[in-house]
């Protein structure tokens, strides 16, 4: 080895080259030392991440029945019972000529009343005894969900109100609307109960990593006096906080996706219509990589406030 | 190499370790401090590697005024000296390889040349059988070898050791100084806190001696190169 003669002004590396494997070995190492408060840690930010990934999971599948909901945009024309078919006819054409109405459908009295026969089998009893049929016919048309947002389309729902023989005209994307903004809710809630969560578990990883540091208080001092840089002492409790923050983003997806199967098959079940829409899928891959970014990041600055800490007393 | 310009260092307004010590150690010489317990020798060698800072007087070691330097330059500076402490400060967790290999690690020595360097650092201590060994189970002079195996491993500008011989038998005592005197023939800057007084007469290198924090008495070296004539205090070649 060459003799490293002092020059002054000469910049030393801060790390070492090789330093990086040392410090994820002496971070497994440590953690694995420490089984039972890295688990606390670990549980920790899984529990946080674990709610906040429940909040976006419920929002996501939300937000997505509404996108479907809103991509299926439509609009029910009710026509009056004793609507004569010249009247149904002029509403048919009046819906063929709007370029942005498509899927133009009649609906008759029948096929309403088999729907509902269908859609309500307890019920159909009930309807077999009723003296006349109770369903009017309507037209069912599909709306581009651009043109539902606009003023034009308020104006054609007047207009088609206005026609004879158009008893009612319903189109449900308030409620959509509504929906929207319980999802936003919804994420706005899940962001700060899972942030303030967070930051608990950073807390907690910084006490686990203070502890650790106290363990190892004798060895810190020993490289401290064989020329160990900061850096070096410092990297693996970083990576220890780092790598519990990952385990602990890992564990809360794993957790989430065995609850949201759970759920799925105990519930979807046995009340699709009720429960469907809750269950269109689990979260995408950028929010499930989000999520596992957010443990590191909690870890990595829990670990990083504890050794800020120490870099005060060294000598 | 190693300069003291009046040198005061009080832990407290009643606790003054040393009291206005100047001396100079040349580049490549090898020099015993001795001195009886409580003297202040360890305090001079903490000074050395700046573990504590003097209260008053200049302390420069390899150019770099210890005074004047700024924390961030410490490590660096730390890693030109190879210091052997009285409690040998290994790592108990780690293996005698280990110990060796994370000093290398803190120089950027590549990883595939740790088991290489640190077996010719073991071999020079004669310990080069107890690589997997854990400090536990080694003997106390056994542990001292492997701290001397730790402070060479670098090819230290500056050797200093707090007794190395402290706790050893007279043979491994010549050995151990044998091996620091054979690191000062490679050019490494000696300097050995002892108390066995017969070791250094039988050296006849220079001394200083501390009493009560100060020079009491400095000896001049008496005798050329020792080893090339008859082996270091009359043993080996």
């Amino acid at each position: 080895m060459p003799r490293r003669e002092f020059i002054p002004g000469r910049r030393e590396p801060e790390v070492p080259s090789n330093t990086f494997s040392y410090f994820f070995r002496e971070a497994f190492r440590r953690i694995w030392v420490s089984k039972r408060t890295s688990f606390v840690a670990v549980a920790m930010i899984a529990i946080s991440l674990f709610i906040v990934g429940s909040f976006l999971l419920v929002a996501e599948n939300l937000g997505r029945a509404a996108e479907e909901w809103q991509g299926k945009s439509r609009v029910i024309v009710y026509l009056e019972s004793d609507a004569t078919p010249q009247q149904v006819e002029a509403v048919g054409r009046w819906l063929a000529s709007k370029r942005e109405l498509s899927n133009r459908r009649l609906v008759t009295r029948e096929e309403a009343m088999a729907r509902f026969r269908i859609w309500f089998a307890n019920l159909s009893e009930v309807v077999g005894q009723l003296d006349q049929n109770p369903f009017p016919p309507s037209f069912e048309v599909d709306v581009e969900p651009r043109f539902a947002q606009s003023r034009a389309f308020q104006q054609s729902i007047g207009a088609l109100k206005g026609m004879a023989g158009v008893d009612q005209v319903q189109y449900d994307w308030e409620w959509i609307e509504r929906l929207r903004r319980v999802v936003n809710a919804i994420n706005i809630a899940g962001l700060v109960a899972g942030g303030i969560l967070a930051v608990a578990a950073a807390f907690t990883i910084a006490n686990v990593i203070r502890l650790t540091m106290l363990l190892y208080r004798e060895e810190i001092e020993i490289m401290r006096l064989v020329g160990a840089t900061e850096r070096i002492i410092r990297g693996p409790f970083l990576f220890e906080g780092f790598l519990q923050g990952t385990f602990g983003g890992v564990l809360a997806i794993v957790l989430l996706f065995a609850t949201y199967e759970s759920a799925r098959r105990a519930l979807a079940s046995s009340s699709s219509i009720l429960w469907g829409f809750l269950f269109t899928g689990f979260l995408p891959w950028p929010k499930i990589a989000a999520l596992i970014a957010g443990g590191m990041l909690a870890g990595w600055f829990g670990s990083w406030l504890s050794v800020r800490e120490r870099g005060d007393t060294e000598h | 190499m190693i300069h003291f310009y009046h040198v005061t260092k009080r832990f407290d307004r009643y606790s003054t370790a040393l009291q206005d010590v100047t001396f100079q150690i040349e580049k490549g010489e090898l020099v015993f401090l001795t001195g009886p317990s409580g003297a202040g020798k360890s305090t001079l060698l903490k000074l050395i590697l700046r573990q504590i800072t003097a209260t008053e007087g200049q302390i420069v070691v390899n150019g770099r005024n210890l005074n004047a330097m700024k924390k961030s330059q410490l490590p660096y500076f730390r890693r030109e000296i190879g210091m052997v402490f009285q409690d040998f400060k290994l790592i108990e967790r780690m293996t005698v390889f280990e110990n060796l290999s994370f000093i290398l690690t803190v120089l950027n020595v590549p990883p595939k040349e740790h088991k290489k360097k640190a077996y010719q650092a073991l071999r020079t201590v004669d310990l080069h059988h107890k690589l997997n060994a854990y400090p536990p189970q080694l003997s106390g002079g056994e542990q001292q070898r492997v701290a001397i195996a730790r402070a060479l491993i670098n090819d230290p500008l500056v050797l200093i050791a707090d007794e190395p011989t402290g706790n050893l038998d007279a043979d491994l005592s010549r050995e151990i100084i044998q091996i620091f005197t054979e690191a000062n023939l490679r050019g490494s800057t000696v300097l050995l806190a002892t108390h066995n007084l017969e070791l250094i007469r039988s050296s006849g290198r220079r001394s200083i001696t501390l009493e009560h924090g100060r020079i009491a008495e400095e000896k001049a070296r008496v005798t050329e190169r020792p080893h090339v004539r008859e082996g270091v205090f009359g043993i080996g070649g």
